[in-house]
C-alpha cells in the first residue's frame, strides 16, 4: 500500500503492509467517477495489441478527450500530461477539488509554510484543526509530528475531536489541549485571539474558548505550526477558509514564527509534475499543444457538465488508477450524457487496460503529504509479473 | 558521423581566433587530415563557431521554483511570447511566457541562445530527487545541481560540538554522493536555520542564538570540506546580508573567512552595497572588484539585473522575508524546510526609474567592467532573479558597446546618473572576452575538462552564430546548435536531441556514514536515508547519462 498521504511517515519496512483506510474512503467521496467506474465491464488481464489500435483510433476521432482519475507517481503523471498534449486534451485529477482548496488561497495570498521534519524538530506548538476523520486517515500523524521530547511539544486540538484523539497525541509525549469548536470560526477565533492576547480570555466571546493557562502556552509559542487536511474540510467555500488561515499565519510572522502544514491528498505528485511541465498545478486544457488554465472551468466536474447531451464516441474520458484502494486500471470511456441531469452512460467502445499498482506492484516516485520531499517507493514483491505500469499504457495509446 | 564546418571563425579564447576548418567526429572534436570525408560540410562565412553556452548559476528545477509557479499562473503569456516570435523581430529572442517557465520551454529557449549545459545552484538536499526530476523533463540541457549546506541542522551542531573535520568532511561527500550534486552552495550561513529560531539579521560574525556558532564558522568548515574532498567547484556561496545597504563589509567578512581556499561568489551584484549617499544606498562594485583583481582564487557570477517584471526566488528566507512588502504582485511564498534550509518566493518589478533598482543595474555592470579576467566573471542574471535568462543577449551587448550602454544608463534616475561612475568606464567587451565568460570560464569554474572550447577532444557541442555588428541579435538566435556531434537545431527548428548527461561530483564516500545517518535520519526526521539516496541508476535512462 502506498499513500502521499502517509508515506515516509512510516518505515520503510512496513510501508507497503499499512492498511490505508483513508484511501479507502477517498474514492467514495468521487460520485461522479464512481458511477463511471460502475458500469465498467471486468478488467481484462490479457489486453492484445489489436485492443490499443483501436483505442488509438478511438482517440483520434475523439473531438473532447479528459484525463483524469488517481495518479500517484511521478512517472503517470508525466505519461498523463504528455498525453494530454498530444491529443489536446483537458487533464485534473480526481481530487483536485481539495487540492484547490489550498492552491486558490495560496494563489491569491501566499504562503508560510514549514516541512514535516523541520515541524517535527523544532516546532513547540501544533495547532491541528479538523476532526477525527482527520486521524482515522492518518493515524500516524501525531507519531510523525512528535519530535519525541516530552511534554516539550503542545498540541492543540481544534475542532470536533474526541477524547480518543487527545489520547492519542498524548500517548506520543505531546500536551495535548481540546477546545471543542465549529471549524468555520477558527480563522476569525485565532485572529479575535491575536486582537486580545493581552487582555484576560474570559473577556472574548468566540466559541474557542481556552483556558487561561492554555491561553498563556499559545502566547508563549516561538515556532507555532498550523495543521489541516483540505480533505477533511468539510465545508463550504474552502478555500476562503484556507486563505483567512493563511493570512493569520503571516500576520504573527511579523513578531514571532509561524506556519502552515497543509496535509496534501493524493494528487500532491500529480500537482508537482503538472506544475513543472505545464506551468500550472492541474486544470489544464491543451489548446494546439499550448495549456490553458483554468482553476474553475477545467475542473472534470465542469467538463462532464458540459458533456452534450446524447454524444457518444465523440467525448472519451481516460480514467486512471493506479492506487490500492480498488483494482487499478486505465479505461478509455466513451461517453454519452443524456437527460436533463446530465446522467452519463458508458457505451459499448470502452476499454480496459489493467494496471500495476505505483509503488507495489512497480517502483514509484511519490511526494510526501507536506510536498517536500519526493520518495521512492520500490515494490517489496512483483504481483502480477507481466502487468505494465499506468505509465506504459498512456506511452503506449501516445504513440 | 563526422561533420565538418569551413570558413567560419573559431573562438575558444584558447587558441588563436581564425578561420579554420572545425570536426567533429562522433560525440568529440577532433582534427582529421584535410582531405578526410566527412558526412556533412557545412560552408559558413561570415559566421564564428564557439562551444556551448554553459550558464553557472541559473534557477531552472526543485522546490522553489515549482512553489513560484504555483504561485504566478497570471504571469504566464504564451500568447505574448510567440507573438513576438513570429513578428518582424523574429530574429531577436522573445520574452517567455512566464518568469519560472516550464520545463520545456526553459530547455527550449536556452537552446535557442546556444547554451547546451545549465546548473541549478539550490537543491535543497531533501529535495533533490524533485530537482532531478525537473532537470530531467528540461530538454536540450546537460543539468547539474549545488547541494544547499551551511543551513543544515545537523551541521550546525556538530560544529557547535567540535566534532573532527574529517567527520564533516565525510559528511559533505556523503550528502553530494546521496542527492548526485556536483558542487556545495551556501546561502546565508546559518542565516535560513536563525531564522526558523525567529532571528531576523545575522552577519558574518554574529552568533546564531541558539547554536551559537558564527556564519564565520560555517564558512570556514564547509571550504575546508570542499577542499579536502577535492570537489573542482570550489565553495560557492551567496552571502549574509542579501541586498541591505553596507553589505560589502559582510561580502569581505566571507571572503576572509574562508582563509584564503578557493571561493566562488555568486549573484555578487547583490552583494557589493555601501551606504552612502543622500539615498544612503550606493555602489561599493570597486571594492569587491580589486579584490577579485587581485586574488587569483576568486570568482564570481554577477547576477544582473534588467528592468521588469520577474519573479525572486531564494533559499535565504531570512532576506526574503524581509523585503516581503516589496512583492509585486503582492504576495509571496516562504518555506521552513526539514532542518536544511528554506525558501522564499517574492514576484518582483525592477523599474528603471525608481533609484535602488537602477543603482543596482549600474553596480552589476561596474562588476563585469571592473573584473579584468573574463575567466573569473561570469555572466547570470541569477535566472529569474535580477531578470529572466532571455536577457542576455542584451546584457552582451550592454558590455559590448559603450554607447549602447549609455542610451540606457540615461535613462535612470537621475541621482543614479549623478553617482554612479558608469560613464567613466569604457571599457567595451570583446567577441573573444564574451566567448570566454560564457563557455571557457565557467567550464574551467566547474571542472569540466572536456568542455568550454574547441580543442581537439572537446564535447562536440558546437554552436555557430552568424556575425553581425549587433551582438544583441547575433547571440539571440544561432544559425546552428550541435550537442554531441548531432545537428539539434538549425534555423529555428529543433531537430532530434542528443544524449543528456548530469554532472556529478565524483567523491569517495566513507561507508561508515551509512550507518550514522540513516539512525540521525530516523530519530530526527523520522525516515530511513533509503527514501532520500538518489540512486545513480535514477540519472540514467536510454537518453540520459551521469558524467563524472
Ligand atoms: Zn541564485
Amino acid at each position: 500500500m502506498i499513500c502521499s498521504f502517509c508515506s515516509l511517515l512510516c518505515d520503510a519496512d512496513d510501508l507497503n503492509e499499512i492498511q490505508c483506510d483513508r484511501r479507502t474512503a477517498s474514492l467514495v467521496q468521487f460520485e461522479t467517477l464512481r458511477s463511471i467506474k460502475a458500469g465498467l465491464p471486468q478488467l481484462e488481464k490479457q489486453v492484445d495489441a489489436e485492443l490499443i489500435i483501436v483505442a488509438i483510433e478511438s482517440l483520434r476521432a475523439a473531438n473532447r478527450i479528459l484525463v483524469t482519475g488517481r495518479i500517484a507517481s511521478v512517472a503517470t503523471a508525466r505519461a498523463a500530461v504528455a498525453f494530454a498534449a498530444k491529443y489536446n486534451a483537458t487533464i485534473d485529477c480526481a481530487e483536485s477539488g481539495h487540492v484547490f482548496k489550498n492552491v486558490l488561497a495560496i494563489q491569491r495570498s501566499g504562503l508560510n509554510s514549514v516541512s514535516l521534519a523541520e515541524a517535527r524538530d523544532h516546532s513547540d506548538l501544533f495547532i491541528v484543526v479538523g476532526d477525527d476523520s482527520m486521524l482515522a486517515a492518518c493515524p500516524r500523524m501525531p507519531a510523525a509530528l512528535s519530535g519525541g521530547k516530552p511534554n516539550l511539544q503542545t498540541v492543540l486540538l481544534l475542532g470536533d475531536f474526541s477524547a480518543a484523539a487527545a489520547e492519542l497525541w498524548k500517548s506520543v509525549g505531546f500536551d495535548a489541549w481540546s477546545v471543542p469548536c465549529d471549524v468555520r470560526t477558527v480563522p476569525s477565533a485565532l485572529a479575535q485571539w491575536s486582537r486580545s492576547s493581552d487582555q484576560s480570555p474570559s473577556h472574548r466571546s468566540s466559541e474557542m474558548r481556552p483556558t487561561k493557562q492554555l491561553f498563556e502556552r499559545m502566547a508563549q509559542a516561538e515556532y507555532t505550526t498550523i495543521v489541516w487536511s483540505a480533505e477533511n474540510l468539510r465545508i463550504e467555500h474552502a478555500d476562503l477558509w484556507v486563505e483567512r488561515m493563511l493570512q493569520w499565519i503571516a500576520g504573527r510572522n511579523e513578531t514571532l514564527r509561524c506556519a502552515a502544514l497543509p496535509w496534501s491528498t493524493l494528487d500532491g505528485t500529480f500537482q508537482q509534475v503538472c506544475t513543472w511541465l505545464t506551468g500550472f498545478p492541474g486544470r489544464v486544457a491543451f489548446r494546439d499543444g499550448i495549456p490553458q488554465y483554468d482553476p474553475h472551468g477545467h475542473s472534470y466536474e465542469q467538463w462532464i457538465a458540459r458533456t452534450p447531451i446524447g454524444m457518444s464516441r465523440e467525448s472519451i474520458v481516460v480514467l486512471i488508477d493506479e492506487t490500492a484502494s480498488s483494482t487499478p486500471f486505465l479505461n478509455l470511456v466513451s461517453m454519452q450524457a443524456s437527460g436533463k441531469c446530465k446522467i452519463i452512460e458508458l457505451t459499448g467502445n470502452s476499454k480496459c487496460f489493467p494496471t500495476a499498482v505505483a509503488g507495489v506492484e512497480v517502483i514509484a516516485d511519490i511526494f510526501r503529504a507536506d510536498q517536500t520531499v519526493l520518495a521512492r517507493v520500490s515494490p517489496s514483491h512483483k504481483l502480477v509479473p507481466s502487468i505494465k505500469s499506468a505509465a506504459e499504457w498512456l506511452e503506449g495509446l501516445s504513440q | 558521423m563526422i561533420t565538418r564546418i569551413h570558413g567560419a571563425v573559431c573562438i575558444d579564447g584558447i587558441g588563436k581566433s581564425e578561420i579554420r576548418d572545425l570536426v567533429l567526429n562522433g560525440e568529440s572534436i577532433c582534427s582529421l587530415p584535410k582531405d578526410s570525408r566527412a558526412d556533412a560540410e557545412y560552408r559558413l562565412d561570415g559566421h564564428i563557431v564557439v562551444s556551448g553556452g554553459i550558464d553557472i548559476h541559473t534557477h531552472i528545477g526543485g522546490g522553489k521554483v515549482n512553489i513560484a509557479r504555483l504561485l504566478l499562473p497570471e504571469m504566464v503569456d504564451h500568447k505574448r511570447s510567440n507573438s513576438e516570435r513570429s513578428g518582424k523581430e523574429s530574429n531577436w529572442i522573445a520574452p517567455l511566457s512566464s518568469p519560472v517557465p516550464a520545463t520545456w520551454e526553459t530547455g527550449r529557449r536556452y537552446l535557442e541562445m546556444g547554451y547546451t549545459a545549465c546548473f541549478e545552484p539550490a537543491v535543497l538536499p531533501a529535495n533533490a530527487r524533485q530537482s532531478h526530476a525537473e532537470m530531467a523533463d528540461t530538454p536540450w540541457l546537460d543539468t547539474g545541481g549545488y547541494l544547499l549546506l551551511g543551513n543544515d541542522r545537523l551541521l550546525l551542531e556538530w560544529i557547535r560540538d567540535g566534532v573532527p573535520q574529517q567527520q564533516i568532511n565525510d559528511y559533505v561527500g556523503w550528502m553530494l554522493r546521496a542527492h548526485q550534486c556536483c558542487a556545495v552552495k551556501v546561502v546565508n550561513a546559518g542565516g535560513i536555520d536563525a531564522f526558523k529560531f525567529n532571528q531576523r539579521h545575522l552577519s558574518v560574525d554574529d552568533q546564531h542564538s541558539y547554536f551559537s556558532i558564527t556564519p564565520r564558522q560555517i564558512l570556514c568548515t564547509l571550504s575546508q570540506a570542499v577542499e579536502s574532498l577535492g570537489l573542482a567547484h570550489p565553495l560557492h556561496v551567496h552571502c549574509s546580508n542579501l541586498g541591505l545597504a553596507g553589505n560589502i563589509a559582510a561580502t569581505m567578512a566571507t571572503i576572509d573567512a574562508v582563509e584564503g581556499r578557493r571561493l566562488h561568489l555568486t549573484h555578487a551584484q547583490f552583494h557589493c552595497y555601501a551606504a552612502d549617499g543622500p539615498h544612503g544606498y550606493s555602489s561599493a562594485a570597486h571594492r569587491l572588484a580589486d579584490r577579485v583583481n587581485s586574488d587569483a582564487s576568486l570568482s564570481i557570477d554577477v547576477g544582473q539585473v534588467q528592468f521588469g517584471q520577474t519573479v525572486t526566488l531564494s533559499g535565504d528566507t531570512m532576506h526574503q522575508y524581509a523585503n516581503r512588502n516589496l512583492a509585486r504582485p503582492r504576495k509571496a511564498i516562504f518555506q521552513d524546510l526539514e532542518c536544511q534550509a528554506g525558501c522564499g518566493v517574492l514576484p518582483f518589478r525592477y523599474r528603471q526609474d525608481q533609484y535602488v533598482h537602477g543603482l543596482l543595474w549600474t553596480i552589476g555592470i561596474e562588476l563585469f567592467l571592473r573584473v579584468e579576467d573574463p575567466l573569473r566573471v561570469f555572466l547570470t542574471t541569477d535566472h529569474p532573479n535580477g531578470a529572466p535568462f532571455t536577457s542576455y543577449p542584451h546584457l552582451i551587448r550592454l558590455l559590448m558597446n559603450y554607447d549602447f550602454r549609455m542610451s540606457v544608463f540615461s535613462r535612470l534616475h537621475p541621482d543614479v546618473q549623478k553617482s554612479s561612475p558608469l560613464p567613466s568606464l569604457k571599457r567595451e567587451y570583446s567577441l573573444e572576452e564574451i566567448i570566454k565568460m560564457t563557455r571557457l570560464g565557467p567550464a574551467r569554474a566547474l571542472g569540466l575538462k572536456n568542455r568550454g572550447s574547441l580543442i581537439d577532444g572537446s564535447l562536440a557541442d558546437v554552436v555557430v552564430y552568424e556575425r553581425s555588428e549587433n551582438p544583441e541579435q547575433m547571440f539571440s538566435r544561432p544559425r546552428m546548435v550541435f550537442r554531441r556531434g548531432k545537428l539539434v537545431y538549425r534555423d529555428g527548428v529543433f531537430l532530434d536531441d542528443a544524449m543528456k548527461s548530469t554532472v556529478v561530483a565524483n567523491v569517495q564516500v566513507d561507508s561508515q556514514m551509512d550507518d550514522l545517518l540513516n539512525r540521525i535520519w530516523r530519530s530526527r526526521y523520522g525516515y530511513s536515508t533509503e527514501m532520500i539516496v538518489v540512486r545513480s541508476d535514477e540519472l540514467r535512462s536510454k537518453n540520459r547519462t551521469i558524467e563524472w
